[in-house]
């Protein structure tokens, strides 16, 4: 009797166990497959098949010399001065980009966060840049700084930061920050915006309190206010930032990289390796170099993120 | 240490007026308690007092200076808030000492104000928490931590001890007290719960629409309400209101008996009575009967509720439990010295003197 029920109980137990794996374990993913599959497809297959290009000489210009090459286009990278000019370019153009556009962003979302009159107009015109087409904002700028039908040189003359009106992408030393104007213009409203709703998301009883405790408006706004931005910050910056890296649309129409490789930016790069010298594996290579870049700065802003936000 | 003024103050929202014309003058050191039901106005009027909300008309003084347009921080009153407004970044201790931080005073001496205010305040275990891991009794400790980790001129609460179970909220109630005798500060409490209001106000202030219905000492309110509302409001159970027709010896009741009120010379002209439940005597030679309607056992007392014919439903208290059924007819007698008589306006009419309740 007793060996009969454990006897039945065993071949349950197991046939429960593997029901159970089954059901936990393998039916899911039954159901989310059309998803994996979509996915799959239009977005793993490409980077894939991209990071593959960078393994392989593929140039328009040579048809009959294709194939693997294993790491050939990565060492030519290594000596290509070109490239490491334009990495350190990349990095100027973001860093001066994302600084300008973040503090002009803070501090327009914080005059819009308070009441005056004629606030809705205002707002409508700062968030304006941000539906420009950027074809249209970057030749607007270019004109702009043309000293033949633009005003800005001779205004940089009379301010005394230039000495007569040029053109300043012409000149090789400042031509960057020609592009770096017009995106700070262009990403202004972005960090507007999002900073602006962090900002009405803040209680305003904790300003309230901070009030009845003592503090300055500038001790409200760094123990306050700074810390509750901070999560949205941190996001913002690096999506900007990965974005801005990326952004070659002003510099291509502006300047096309030039003079003598002066704005030439990683992706600028890129772009013109395959669509120029129509280079495709060693356009490849460029921009898996850039992924890994960004990828590790993402990764060190998401940890520095978790570190610092305690909300 | 602060006298606080306020003449013929006036809020407005646009075109709601919040408050009327409102005048309290709170000794130096006083404990003021503002009572009304919801909406009333309480917290408008703290806020008033603490800077955060701007006074539309009148004057708002302490120690004599006019302080309208002084901002909250150079005011030097703390406040509890009636939502807490913990800052949910930081963890309890720096909450608690964040008006510390703010002035830089030593790390050490803060350490040891905020360690003795936790202990204070049982919040020992949790100073390193964060106030979203904290239960709404925590929280509410800790607001209160805040305010009184200071040294202020007066102290505002706004309904501190709503979130905190009845043992706690009694404990905290003696710790309030005992805060006001130690620091001699002026405070101004908000409350819904009669028994602190009775038991912590030297002064009460009865607010009712946007006005100041009566100011006076718990006693005062309990034993001489300015008129209908005050009588209602304060004691618990609520007071009896039965109508009458008044006469200058007394009153007749609906049901045509006549209670002699010599003590109330305007009697005249008076619609209504009013009795304390604990006024009304159960007694078999009573100028009144009525049939239980329900009767609660509270152990040290007995809730009566009776439906007296033409007078409609009285209720009763009794101290000690009383062996009485629902459905029995219980004899009653209103104790004349205890009895309240009220104009059609509402107000409460006048007494021959003062002491005659006692
Ligand atoms: N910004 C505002 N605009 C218009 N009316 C307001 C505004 N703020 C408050 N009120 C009104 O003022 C009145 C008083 O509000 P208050 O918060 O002082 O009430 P309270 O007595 O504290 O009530 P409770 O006991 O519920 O806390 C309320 O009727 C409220 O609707
Ligand atoms: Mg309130």
């Amino acid at each position: 009797m007793t060996t009969r029920s454990q006897a039945i109980d065993v071949s349950g137990e197991t046939r429960a166990r593997r029901s159970l794996y089954w059901q936990y374990m393998v039916e899911p993913f039954l159901y989310l497959s059309p998803a994996i599959v979509l996915i799959g497809t239009v977005m793993l297959i490409p980077l894939i098949v991209g990071i593959s290009y960078s393994f392989q000489a593929i140039e328009l210009l040579n048809p009959f010399n294709t194939g693997w090459v294993g790491l050939e286009n990565y060492q030519q990278l290594w000596s290509d001065r070109k490239f490491w000019i334009a990495l350190e370019n990349t990095f100027w153009w973001t860093f001066w980009s994302i600084s300008f556009q973040f503090l002009l962003g803070l501090g327009l979302a914080m005059l819009l966060n308070t009441q005056f009159y004629g606030k809705k107009l205002f707002q409508a015109l700062v968030f304006l840049p941000w539906a420009v087409p950027t074809f249209l904002s970057a030749l607007t700028w270019a004109w702009l700084f043309n000293p033949v039908i633009g005003p800005l040189p001779h205004w940089m003359v009379a301010l005394g930061i230039l000495s007569e009106p040029y053109n300043i992408m012409g000149d090789p030393e400042i031509a960057m920050w020609g592009p770096i104007v017009a995106n700070i213009w262009f990403g202004v409203p972005f960090f507007a915006i999002t900073l602006l709703a962090a900002l009405q998301s803040i209680p305003s009883e904790l300003y309230e309190a901070a009030e009845i405790d003592g503090a300055s408006a500038w001790q409200t706004f760094t123990k306050i206010t700074l810390p509750f931005l901070a999560p949205m910050i941190a996001i913002t910056v690096m999506l900007r930032t990965i974005w801005i890296a990326n952004f070659a649309d002003l510099i291509y129409v502006m300047t096309g990289g030039g003079p003598a490789n002066s704005t030439q930016i990683v992706s600028s790069y890129i772009f013109t390796t395959a669509f120029r010298k129509l280079d495709f594996g060693y356009a490849s290579a460029i921009a898996v170099a850039l992924l890994f870049i960004l990828l590790i700065y993402a990764v060190i802003l998401l940890w520095l993120r978790k570190k610092l936000v305690k909300i | 240490m602060a006298r606080i003024e306020l003449r013929n103050v006036v809020k407005r929202y646009g075109a709601v007026e919040v408050l009327r014309d409102i005048n309290l003058d709170v000794e130096d050191g006083e404990f003021i308690v503002l009572v009304g039901p919801s909406g009333c106005g309480k917290s408008t009027l703290l806020r008033m007092i603490a800077g955060l909300e701007p006074i539309t008309a009148g004057d708002f003084m302490i120690d004599d200076i006019r302080m309208n347009d002084v901002r909250p921080r150079d005011r030097d009153i703390a406040m509890v808030f009636q939502s807490y407004a913990l800052y949910p970044h930081m963890d309890v201790a720096r909450n608690m000492g964040f008006s510390m931080e703010i002035r830089k005073d030593p790390a050490t001496e803060r350490a040891s104000r905020v360690k003795q205010a936790a202990d204070t305040l049982g919040l020992t275990a949790l100073t390193e928490r964060l106030p979203k891991a904290l239960s709404g009794g925590q929280r509410q400790r800790v607001a209160m931590g805040r305010a009184i980790i200071r040294d202020p001129r007066a102290f505002l609460f706004d309904e501190p001890l709503s979130n905190l179970d009845a043992a706690l909220r009694v404990e905290m109630r003696l710790e309030i007290a005992r805060l006001h005798q130690k620091l001699g500060a002026t405070m101004i409490y908000v409350t819904h719960d009669q028994v602190e209001a009775l038991t912590l106000a030297d002064r009460i202030v009865v607010l009712n629409g946007g006005d100041i219905q009566q100011v006076g000492s718990p006693l005062d309110l309990y034993e001489r309400p300015a008129n209908k509302f005050v009588a209602q409001f304060i004691g618990s159970p609520t007071m009896n209101l039965v109508p009458i027709k008044g006469r200058p010896e007394g009153v007749t009741l609906a049901d045509g008996a006549l209670l002699k009120l010599p003590h109330l010379p305007d009697s005249p002209d008076a619609i209504e009575l009013g009795i304390r439940p604990e006024h009304i005597e159960v007694t078999d030679q009573g100028d009144l009967s009525g049939i239980a309607d329900v009767v609660e056992h509270l152990g040290s007392d007995t809730n009566i509720y009776l439906n007296v014919e033409k007078l409609g439903p009285l209720m009763v208290r009794k101290h000690g439990n009383i062996p009485i059924r629902p459905g029995e007819r219980v004899g009653l007698r209103i104790q004349p010295e205890n009895v309240h008589l009220f104009a059609p306006d509402g107000s409460a009419l006048r007494r021959a003197s003062p002491n005659m309740a006692a």
